[in-house]
């Protein structure tokens, strides 16, 4: 379960966040559209803890991260945050100099601690199940974008995540990539793995997630049910948006 | 006016004329080394402006007897004999000491001085009674003189000096166990020295001659007969008596010369030994890379610490690391190595030589390095931070695991061509006496004149270990470069 509320982020003397409120049940999955610039990566930062939000708390199991924390307590807070919460990046950032199995073996053996033969043995298990056999000892830089991408999905998913955030996972990804991308997704869903999904793309969340939020301009426009804000949207905002999307 | 003084005031007169009329052929160019030479010529402390010494009175009273106007060209000691071969003056008046490698160089004057050594020693020294308690001590002397070939016929480890005030002051910072010098040196800037003692009594040395350049067999004897007319006369004797330098071999050395005896010398030390210098050479070549890797250790790891700290921007640590950073790039390593070397004993800390090189290189470089390391942790994105960041490791271990390993790839190329640069840049180390390649070119080439064939082969010594490492470091750029296309290559195809 992840909450936030009333977030508040500005940037460069620019109001990006303003009172971000929403809660996602554990189990379920929320879907976040919105224009481009509305603030939804901003968004993941912040709950991901890589941005210091100016107000507002987020809350993970019990993990509290309070805006008015100063600012040690805050670090120390949202290092614990991103304990819990696993973020896949829209530009992934695997690292360049690590094989695939060092890029996902790094943080469980160097930070959780784990055994790293274990660890090896989990990372094989979870890229055989994602329909990566034989890529353990490549580079980065030597596999597709879709493959990548699945790297950065098992890098995160092997910490165990409560909460996993996506940024846009299919904007580097050709049609037919993209349907695979969300049939691990949905997998998931059935493993009852918590998630957010940030995308452009309506289609591609239809189906997938429980929730939709819809942002403009650093505010919530619209949280409902998937089904209720997509073909039966109450404000005229939203409306707008799925109508020029569609 | 007795008959003979008048034939004197006709000669006068007539060396006035010729020196008149020609000129040039009436100077007697004379090459010394005036930078610590007393008492054979020096600056005078009364008048910075004029050089005075016994030498100097002894030339002035030769030239006279030869008709002949000195001029005296300063010159390097150590270099003295490639001077007078490149015709730079005509003579060498500089406690030159007959030895046979010279011999077979230059010509020499009939002996004109018999000079002592005299080993010198700290004054609370307890191991040291004479030259033969020296086996496994160092021993400061100058360089290409009749005594440093004594100590390296002996195999007694030594280090040449260009002037005998730098020697005896290493002595007494503890960087040498002893000193072994001519004995008119040693009273000069020792023996008052209550800080040192002589060790033992003083012992024979050798006889200090007139250099010449083969085939000047005219001016060589006409220096000789002048040589002997002004210790006939007397005039030598007052000169060395005003400087406290007559004594007791002197007095022979004269009376042999009136009785018309061939004063037999033996040539003071053995010759110059090829095998021996080779094995110098070789040792100068391993201390030139101990001093470049000893170096570029410590410019590596305090460079990074450089890097780091200066990161912290805002605070006092940054604006230290900054202003150590400008002072080291900003001033010439030669004087930051002087400093070191004799700045730092007046404080107290009197490290050696070869030690001062390698510390002095590396915190240069260190300054270097840390803008290496700086452009190159700048260089990894941002992204690689967030993602370490979000997998939950702290800000050390996202640096050491994941940044600084890719920031290392970037910057080993241009570390490569630094460590380059600073195994050149050992040879500075030249300049506080430390035996490395370019000492060991300097001293062992003006011992055998052979400048062009030691020169070779140290040049080739540099080569054989830059060329590799510059081609390894293009390599490498090559490589990272072609790495860096797939990449992009790679991104666009994604997009
Ligand atoms: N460092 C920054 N300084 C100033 N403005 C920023 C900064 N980072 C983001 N912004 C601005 O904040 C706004 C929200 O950015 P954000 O990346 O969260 O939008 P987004 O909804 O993810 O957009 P997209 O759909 O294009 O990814 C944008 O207008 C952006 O220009
Ligand atoms: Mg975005």
């Amino acid at each position: 379960m992840i909450r936030a509320l009333n977030l508040y982020k500005s940037k460069d003397g620019k109001q990006i966040l303003r009172g971000v409120s929403f809660e996602v049940a554990s189990g379920t999955t929320l879907g976040i559209i919105g224009a481009s610039g509305s603030g939804k990566t901003t968004l993941l930062r912040c709950l991901n803890g890589l941005e210091r939000i100016d107000r507002g708390v987020i809350e993970c199991g019990d993990v509290r991260l309070d805006a008015s924390l100063a600012d040690v307590e805050y670090a120390r807070r949202a290092k614990l945050l991103r304990r819990r919460v696993g973020m896949v990046f829209q530009h992934l950032h695997l690292f360049p100099h690590l094989s695939v199995l060092g890029n996902i073996t790094e943080a469980p053996v160097h930070v959780l601690g784990m055994q790293r033969s274990e660890v090896e043995r989990e990372a094989q298990e979870l890229l055989a199940e994602i329909g990566l056999q034989g890529v353990a000892h490549r580079y980065p830089e030597s596999l597709s974008g879709g493959e990548q991408q699945r790297v950065a999905i098992v890098r995160a998913l092997i910490m165990r995540p409560d909460v996993l955030l996506f940024d846009e996972p299919t904007s580097a990804l050709d049609p037919r990539r993209s349907a695979n991308v969300r049939a691990l997704l949905r997998r998931f869903i059935a493993q009852g793995h918590t998630m957010i999904v940030v995308s452009h793309s309506i289609r591609f969340l239809e189906d997938l997630a429980d929730h939709l939020l819809y942002m403009e301009g650093g505010e919530v426009v619209e949280h409902d049910r998937a089904e209720a804000l997509l073909y039966a949207p109450k404000d005229a905002r939203t409306q707008d948006f799925l109508r020029q999307a569609r | 006016m007795s008959e003979k003084k008048q034939r004197s005031i006709a000669v006068l007169c007539l060396a006035l004329l010729c020196s008149v009329s020609s000129r040039a052929q009436q100077v007697l160019r004379w090459g010394a080394d005036p930078s610590g030479g007393a008492p054979y010529v020096f600056t005078d402390p009364a008048n910075p402006d004029q050089y005075i010494g016994y030498e100097k009175e002894m030339v002035e009273a030769l030239a006279a007897h030869m008709g002949r106007r000195p001029v005296m060209v300063a010159t390097d000691w150590e270099a003295i004999v490639p001077a007078l071969e490149r015709g730079e003056f005509d003579v060498i008046v500089n406690g030159l000491e007959p030895t046979e490698d010279r011999a077979a160089r230059i010509l020499f004057s009939r002996p004109y001085y018999v000079f002592n050594l005299q080993l010198t020693v700290r004054r609370e020294e307890r191991n040291i009674a004479s030259l033969e308690d020296c086996r496994n001590k160092l021993v400061g002397t100058l360089g290409n003189t009749a005594a440093s070939r004594l100590l390296a016929q002996r195999g007694i480890p030594f280090r040449g000096y260009a002037d005998p005030v730098a020697a005896y002051r290493d002595l007494e910072l503890g960087r040498l166990d002893a000193v072994l010098m001519d004995v008119p040196m040693e009273a000069y800037y020792a023996r008052d020295n209550p800080r040192l003692r002589p060790a033992g009594p003083p012992f024979r040395g050798g006889v200090y001659v007139i250099g010449l350049r083969k085939g000047d067999e005219a001016l060589k004897a006409e220096v000789d007969a002048a040589i002997e007319a002004i210790m006939r006369d007397g005039t030598l004797e007052r000169i060395l008596r005003r400087w406290n330098l007559w004594d007791a071999a002197q007095a022979e050395l004269h009376a042999a010369m009136r009785k018309g005896e061939e004063v037999h010398y033996a040539m003071t030390a053995a010759t110059f030994n090829w095998g021996d210098a080779l094995k110098r050479l070789a040792r100068a070549a391993a201390v030139t890379v101990m001093l470049a890797f000893g170096a570029m250790l410590i410019a590596l790891a305090l460079g990074l610490l450089l890097a780091i700290g200066q990161s912290k921007d805002g605070g006092w640590l940054s604006a230290l690391c900054t202003a150590y950073i400008e002072f080291f790039r900003g001033t010439p390593v030669l004087v930051q190595l002087l400093f070191l070397y004799f700045g730092l004993p007046q404080i107290g800390l009197a490290l050696p030589g070869w030690l001062t090189a390698l510390v002095g290189l590396g915190l240069n470089y260190a300054a270097y390095e840390s803008q290496v390391y700086r452009a190159a942790l700048e260089a990894v994105p941002r992204g690689q931070w967030e993602a370490a960041y979000s997998l939950g490791m702290s800000p050390a271990l996202a640096f050491r695991r994941i940044i600084l390993p890719q920031a290392l790839r970037i910057a080993l190329p241009p570390m490569t061509n630094d460590f380059v640069s600073l195994f050149k840049d050992t040879s500075v180390a030249f300049a506080i006496s430390v035996w490395e390649l370019a000492t060991a070119y300097r001293e062992l080439a003006n011992a055998t004149g052979e400048f062009l064939l030691l020169g070779v082969v140290v040049s080739v010594f540099y080569l054989a270990m830059s060329l590799p490492l510059a081609h390894a470091a293009r390599r490498l750029e090559q490589r990272q470069a072609r790495r860096r296309a797939l990449q992009l290559q790679a991104a666009e195809a994604t997009t």
